[in-house]
């Protein structure tokens, strides 16, 4: 796909290819460009001109910790994600085509399932008396219940859930892009299966590690539902930060602030990616 | 009464975006409350006058601001929290109401202002799961003991009127010396149990977490004990010191159909429908007239029949401090 794109860069009639995506283009612009704009504009003029609302945002110690919560949970839930997406992704590529189909549907029929259903689900599951719990504390496995909901534990085991697919998807793809042939090369040259994997079959797949764990990282950059409801007071994020000066607040000015910030990070991870990684594949 | 923040993430529900000339738009908090204020008060408006009451929500204060700021304004009636509405009424965001249609004469005058009317209003009270609790908590000072009542214990996840005045009470302020707020005191006696607290955004989170086991004990709108004990919940409340607040319902300045939702303020505040209301959830009316036309049994049950030790909110003064007390709410709960 990537020579296709370099072919059109190179031909003389470049300007002609733009016509067919003029419609998405004026849609952006209609809908994301101009919101964005109007946005950026209200981060530097409530209530009064000037940069104040950023001031605040970097000054304050709560939205510094909200920051900081923001990109630690990104971290690891992008970490846990891709450490558990692996194997799932490895067995799909090497199972026969028919149950690798039937694992698939299980992974999208999940994907599929409203998010606020799940979350609560896991709610259910993971509670004081949830049936985690309920269950450990009747093996007799611990006497106290584990406090696995309303805390950052809570908030990584939910969300590594929802993102799992996003991770797996690409990953299964480029692992099944590979020459299977490789591996045996390096059996043959007498590679452990550790060392197979973490000199042919990691870096053959790590373009789309990188794209799966990109959108794993944005993504939960931007998260809502699931932190709010599985997190505590303490856990609390960029996205419900924000939600929360707009909705209750009124202060506008400030949300707008915190949703340029988030947007201008996002972007810039977009594009270190790019630079290392050459863009989603 | 139930926040925004969720339940417009997960269903925006855009039902009563084109409202036609003879429909009106109301707004609420969505769930049984909402369900309740269809029923009893949406439903006979509109056979008396033919007029359609479209359903939206939930309740959102931003989207509010930004109908009226942008001149295009899709609802007509709103309930909101009763701080709100005073803050709202300064920024000019709100219609005043037309007591010309509407009885102020039969509304109790703690909720009738220049530019809202009651809708129902409520107590915080103290909930308790009778599976799990041997000894019954009986005052505030009993909900912050965690060595005589072990275990979570939940409140009021939002910057709102309530949960800072129990704090105070608990801690032995007196209930007239109650406002300003001492917020350094209250934050302190909040201190003491704060690892022990769960957060409640929403009623039907606040009735899980009771009913359930997960939090034995804590502070619960009365209406939603009410449900839990209707829906054969073995839990109890202690009135003591109940704590009254109220929603309101007000008119977005600019709404399209003005005359409608004044008609349709004289209906939801009118004895008959309060009382309806009030049946169904467990909420007060706010019409004086209307617990001649209740059950005796319901009556007792209502924040109404529990005035001894009753304190009210201080919405005036919750209105001028709003942002600050939210400011430091926020940091205070994110430490």
């Amino acid at each position: 796909m990537s020579q296709t794109t370099v072919a059109v860069e190179r031909s003389p009639r470049r300007g002609r290819g733009i016509g067919p995506a003029v419609p998405a283009m004026l849609l952006l612009a209609l809908f994301f460009i101009i919101p964005v704009f109007s946005l950026l504009l209200r981060s530097v003029t409530e209530p009064e001109l000037g940069l104040q609302n950023y001031g605040e945002l970097f000054a304050t110690s709560t939205y510094a910790r909200v920051f900081f919560n923001t990109f630690m949970v990104a971290t690891v839930v992008t970490a846990v994600t891709l450490i558990i997406a692996y194997p799932v992704a490895w067995l799909l590529a090497i199972m026969p085509q028919r149950h690798a189909n039937l694992v698939m549907a299980v992974i999208l029929i999940s994907m599929w399932t409203n998010l606020l259903a799940r979350t609560y689900a896991w709610m259910v599951l993971l509670q004081r008396t949830g049936v985690i719990n309920t269950t450990l504390m009747k093996l007799g496995l611990i006497s106290e219940p584990l406090a696995l909901v309303k805390n950052l534990t809570g908030v990584t085991i939910g969300m590594t859930y929802i993102m799992l697919p996003f991770v797996i998807l690409p990953l299964y793809a480029t692992i099944r892009a590979i020459d299977p042939s490789t591996l045996q090369a390096a059996a043959l040259c007498g590679a452990g299966r550790w060392q197979a994997f973490r000199r042919v079959l990691l870096p053959l797949s790590a373009p789309g590690a990188a794209a799966g764990g990109l959108m794993v990282f944005v993504m939960s950059l931007g998260y809502f539902v699931t932190p709010a409801l599985l997190g505590g007071a303490s856990n609390m994020m960029l996205a419900e930060m924000i939600a929360q000066l707009v909705q209750s607040l009124l202060n506008w000015g400030l949300g707008s602030a915190a949703a340029f910030v988030l947007l201008v990070v996002t972007l810039a991870i977009y594009a270190l990616q790019i630079r290392f990684f050459g863009g989603m594949r | 009464m139930i926040r925004p923040i969720l339940l417009s993430a997960a269903l925006s529900i855009g039902a009563a975006m084109s409202a036609g000339a003879q429909d009106m738009v109301f707004t609420s908090w969505g769930g049984t409350t909402q369900d309740g204020q269809a029923q009893s008060w949406a439903a006979p408006f509109t056979a008396a006058t033919g007029i359609k009451v479209l359903q939206d929500g939930p309740t959102d204060y931003g989207k509010l601001k930004a109908m009226v700021e942008s001149g295009n304004v899709s609802w007509d009636v709103v309930d909101v929290e009763y701080d709100f509405a005073i803050a709202a009424a300064k920024m000019g965001l709100l219609e005043p109401i037309d007591y010309s249609v509407v009885d102020r004469a039969s509304i109790d005058p703690r909720f009738a202002t220049d530019y809202a009317v009651g809708s129902f209003y409520y107590s915080f009270v103290i909930g308790y799961n009778k599976d799990v609790l041997k000894v019954t908590p009986q005052t505030w000072a009993d909900v912050f003991d965690t060595a005589k009542f072990p275990g979570k214990r939940t409140f009021y996840k939002w910057s709102a009127p309530g949960v800072l005045e129990l704090a105070l009470l608990a801690d032995g302020v007196a209930a007239a010396d109650l406002y300003p707020l001492d917020l350094d005191r209250a934050f302190a006696k909040l201190d003491t149990i704060k690892s022990d607290i769960i957060w409640w955004g929403g009623g039907a989170e606040s009735q899980q977490l009771l009913a359930s086991g997960e939090a034995p004990l804590g502070m619960f709108w009365n209406g939603r004990i009410f449900a839990i004990q209707q829906g054969g919940g073995n839990v109890g409340v202690s009135w003591e010191q109940n704590l009254t607040a109220a929603d309101v319902l007000v008119v977005p300045k600019g709404a399209k159909h003005k005359e409608a939702a004044m008609k349709f303020l004289a209906e939801a505040t009118s004895a008959a429908a309060q009382a309806k209301f009030a049946t169904v959830t467990g909420y007060a009316p706010i019409n004086v007239n209307s617990k001649a036309e209740m059950d005796a049994a319901v009556v007792a049950s209502l924040p109404d029949s529990h005035t001894e030790s009753q304190i009210n909110l201080d919405m005036n003064y919750w209105a001028d401090n709003r942002d600050e007390i939210a400011s430091r709410w926020y940091s205070w709960q994110a430490q």
